[in-house]
């Protein structure tokens, strides 16, 4: 599809020209986000001020069935930004104000296109913490987000973005402006849409405001590091904290060739001869953060760690919690297509699921390295292969495809945080049955009568 | 157009593939912070240089043109960027393609030529006499910058103060990174190798910019900025600069190719604060908009990124803001003055100087 110069005029006589843009050299950079092997350019590119301004163009689009994709900062790893069928990608980043933060009903409002380091920052400095902490929070918006139910580094103990969502303005692709929840904990007045436009992908309305709920800022945080000689040690030791009545805010697991990987880029001087590490935080008060630590590290012992050692020092701390995020980006260094997966199994099954892992990858002769957010069940299986080798990516395909299987199987799912986007669409059904994505598609027609809100993804 | 798998070989194909798109570049780049638009993005501008390379983009598409001008080079996306993306050399690569033969900017064609040859270089020496020596350089060389020789003399003869040892022979020509970064690559690398063989020992300089290219192709350990060589020898700065009887207040800008490229930033905050009251301003670290000859091919482009600097400065209340790169003191000087500022900028040398007592005239 293609946009006609007429559209183009009303989209600039909505936004101001200087805010559309449809060269063929303005729409590629658009043409991706941070998901490998999608590309799909879109027609045009146009950046909103204001949630009238969305309501004239979702009208606009919904009148001439025109695709509306829109977009934060394009750092989700399911393909949920790309432009599927063509049409307009809709760039929030111009909405990028924290309008509010308020120590004495501890929350904050943020338009969509603020970086979620920009609203933890504004919280800190009232002396208060925005919990969620995904991987790419320097890069990714707080709307983007809540469209995606951003997990992290944190879910443990503190939960996802959706547990701290309080209240969202929204643009229907009918133009109608809505409001969900707001600043109150107990509202109970009719459906939860709030929860229903988090982690709903841009497919059902455009967020225009968002209210989260705050927490006070623990007094101290600390991490520490426990070294295995294999996953599965590393696994047990993962059931033995939490069974020990232990909740720590961060439990994160790298296997041998993540450790590689984020020491070559971090240099941290993380031990390169074990199998696995376990990266353990956690917050509170001086005495019940050293007293977790602590515990931690005898029952990773217990299970079997060759090592423990506990930070000395925040800067430390923070260095290591840093790497970890960028264990990723720093894996692509093996080759050059980096396949990222994201199962996620019940908590007791984490070792179970490594080794099944293992097994496939290995029966498919692929590389797979896997880290991941321990505590939450949630791996990210990632393969490094070369991107002119079509073979081995074919057998890539097939081993993740038995992977989220297995994950399926265990009572997990085939994407713990990353999201459903163009990326995971196919293996929704074997994930949720017929009838539940036929009611999916049934609630996308409720709200998207034209369906021109990211068509191709959930509900389509 | 070609297909979307062929490759037109402007760019090595393991440079462009390290990039993921994970997007951590993006907080880190000045003109995305301006313009909030993917394409003036790191990650964007390589999806860019990608469609150029298969064929889906020609050189002469006029986003391509511009993001290859609106780039600053500055490389503060190498440093945040995990996966190692070498940004530098790309921008360089896609120059050469884009800027060849009549495409380069006009004023970027002239500077070239003009510091092409080592006689003009030379020359442009004489009129302000920039320190020189017929010493032998057992001790290392002090490379002469080309316009900092014309525009700023007083540099090279402060660390002639400072560091007497070092020779500094007249007849030494241009670097050549004016070149590497504005589409010439290979001359800026000829260049480099001749002022190489001119000044063959440990090559010191007052030139975060300089001393980074030629780093890159003379290797990394013959070419030493000169805080790294001040600190790495064990100098310790004499003195302290003084202002109304007490210590200055001095803050530091730091050279964008010298932090990002040669990751050198850490010694000219520890020199400063051995003979000042060193300041840290938010933003130090990012590029004031002088960007080698970026500030004379997008002056207005080039304002609007030293202007919230320049705020920045006044706001902290410092006396000196300290360059350690010609291009970033020139920046400064004229901008500070457009706003009849009473905040000075001054090489780090000159500052050095003054406080060991060595710069009557400061």
């Amino acid at each position: 599809m293609t946009v006609e110069a007429a559209v183009l005029a009303q989209l600039e006589a909505i936004v101001g020209a200087e805010h559309v843009r449809s060269g063929r050299g303005d729409v590629e950079p658009y043409a991706r986000d941070a998901t490998p092997a999608f590309h799909a350019v879109p027609d045009a590119v146009v950046w909103p001020r204001s949630a009238e301004e969305i309501a004239a163009i979702l009208r606009l689009a919904t009148r001439l069935r025109l695709p509306v994709i829109p977009r934060g900062a394009g750092s989700n790893l399911c393909a949920a930004t790309v432009a599927l069928r063509g049409g307009v990608v809709l760039v929030l980043t111009r909405m990028n104000r924290i309008l509010e933060v308020d120590p004495a009903e501890l929350l904050a409002r943020a338009e969509p296109g603020a970086s979620t380091e920009a609203l933890s920052k504004a919280a800190a400095a009232r002396g208060l913490l925005y919990a969620p902490d995904p991987g790419s929070r320097t890069v990714s918006t707080i709307g983007g987000n809540v469209a995606t139910c951003a997990g992290g580094l944190r879910g443990l103990k503190y939960g996802v973005t959706r547990n701290y969502v309080l209240g969202l303005e929204a643009v229907l692709p009918t133009g109608e402006v809505i409001r969900t929840g707001g600043r109150l904990w107990k509202d109970v007045a009719g459906y939860d849409l709030t929860r229903l436009l988090t982690g709903s992908e841009g497919t059902l309305a455009v967020l225009t405001e968002i209210t989260v709920a705050l927490l006070p800022m623990p007094a101290t945080a600390n991490t520490g590091i426990a070294y295995f000689a294999s996953l599965a040690d590393a696994g047990r030791a993962v059931a033995a904290v939490i069974s020990d009545g232990i909740v720590p805010a961060t439990l994160e697991f790298l296997d041998a060739r993540c450790i590689g990987a984020v020491e070559e880029y971090a240099s941290l001087g993380l031990r390169l001869d074990a199998g696995a590490l376990l990266l353990f935080g956690d917050d509170g008060a001086a005495d019940a953060v050293d007293r977790n630590l602590a515990r931690i590290g005898e029952l990773c012992t217990a299970a079997g760690a060759i090592e423990v050692v506990v930070a000395d020092a925040p800067a430390r701390s923070e260095a290591l919690l840093t790497a970890r995020r960028a264990t990723l980006p720093a894996l692509s260094r093996l080759g050059s297509l980096t396949i990222l997966e994201d199962a996620t199994v019940p908590r007791p099954r984490l070792a179970e699921m490594v080794g099944r892992i293992n097994e496939i990858a290995e029966r498919h002769t692929v590389p797979i390295a896997t880290f991941g957010h321990a505590g939450d069940g949630n791996l990210h299986p990632t393969c490094v292969v070369d991107q002119h080798d079509e073979a081995a990516i074919e057998r890539a395909h097939r081993a993740f495809a038995e992977i989220f299987a297995a994950a399926i199987e265990m009572g997990g799912t085939i994407t713990g945080e990353h999201g459903v986007g163009a990326a995971k669409l196919p293996f929704l059904e074997a994930r949720l049955g017929a009838d539940h994505v036929a009611l999916l598609r049934r609630i996308k027609a409720a709200f998207d009568p034209a369906g021109i809100l990211n068509p191709g993804k959930l509900g389509s | 157009m070609t297909s979307a798998d062929a490759s037109r070989g402007i760019f090595e194909p393991h440079l462009l593939d390290r990039c993921i798109a994970c997007g951590f570049c993006l907080p880190a780049c000045p003109t995305y912070a301006l313009s909030s638009d993917e394409g003036s993005s790191p990650r964007g501008r390589i999806t860019l240089m990608r469609a150029l390379e298969t064929g889906r983009l020609d050189a002469d598409d006029p986003r391509l043109r511009e993001e290859s001008s609106f780039c600053l080079g500055c490389r503060a996306c190498e440093p945040v960027c995990p996966a190692g993306v070498r940004y530098g050399e790309l921008l360089e690569a896609w120059r050469d393609h884009q800027w060849r033969g009549r495409h380069r900017p006009p004023v970027a064609q002239l500077l070239l030529l003009a510091v092409s040859h080592t006689p003009v270089v030379r020359a442009m020496g004489l009129v302000r006499r920039p320190a020189r020596t017929a010493r032998t350089g057992t001790d290392g060389y002090l490379m002469l910058g080309c316009f900092e020789r014309l525009l700023y003399p007083r540099v090279s003869r402060a660390v002639r103060r400072l560091l007497p040892d070092l020779a500094v022979p007249a007849n030494q020509g241009c670097c050549g990174a004016l070149h590497a970064h504005n589409g010439e690559s290979a001359r800026g690398r000829e260049l480099a190798r001749r002022l190489g063989a001119q000044l063959p020992g440990t090559i010191v300089s007052t030139a975060g910019g300089c001393a980074a290219h030629l780093a890159t192709v003379l290797g990394r350990d013959r070419v030493r900025e000169l805080s790294e060589y001040l600190v790495h020898a064990g100098t310790t700065p004499v003195g302290e600069v003084l202002v109304d009887g007490r210590r200055a207040r001095v803050c530091l800008q730091d050279s964008c190719h010298l932090r990002n490229g040669m990751r050198v930033f850490a010694e000219p905050r520890a020199l400063i604060g051995a003979v000042a009251e060193f300041v840290a301003v938010p933003g130090d670290d990012s590029c004031c908009g002088a960007a080698g000859t970026y500030s004379l091919l997008r002056p207005r482009d080039s304002r609007r990124i030293l202007d919230p600097k320049l705020d920045a400065i006044e706001a902290a209340g410092v006396d000196y803001v300290v360059a350690v790169n010609p291009g970033c003191l020139r920046q400064l000087r004229t901008g500070l003055r457009r706003r009849r500022s009473p905040v000075r900028a001054v090489h780090l040398a000159e500052l050095l100087a003054a406080a060991a007592g060595g710069m009557p005239d400061q």
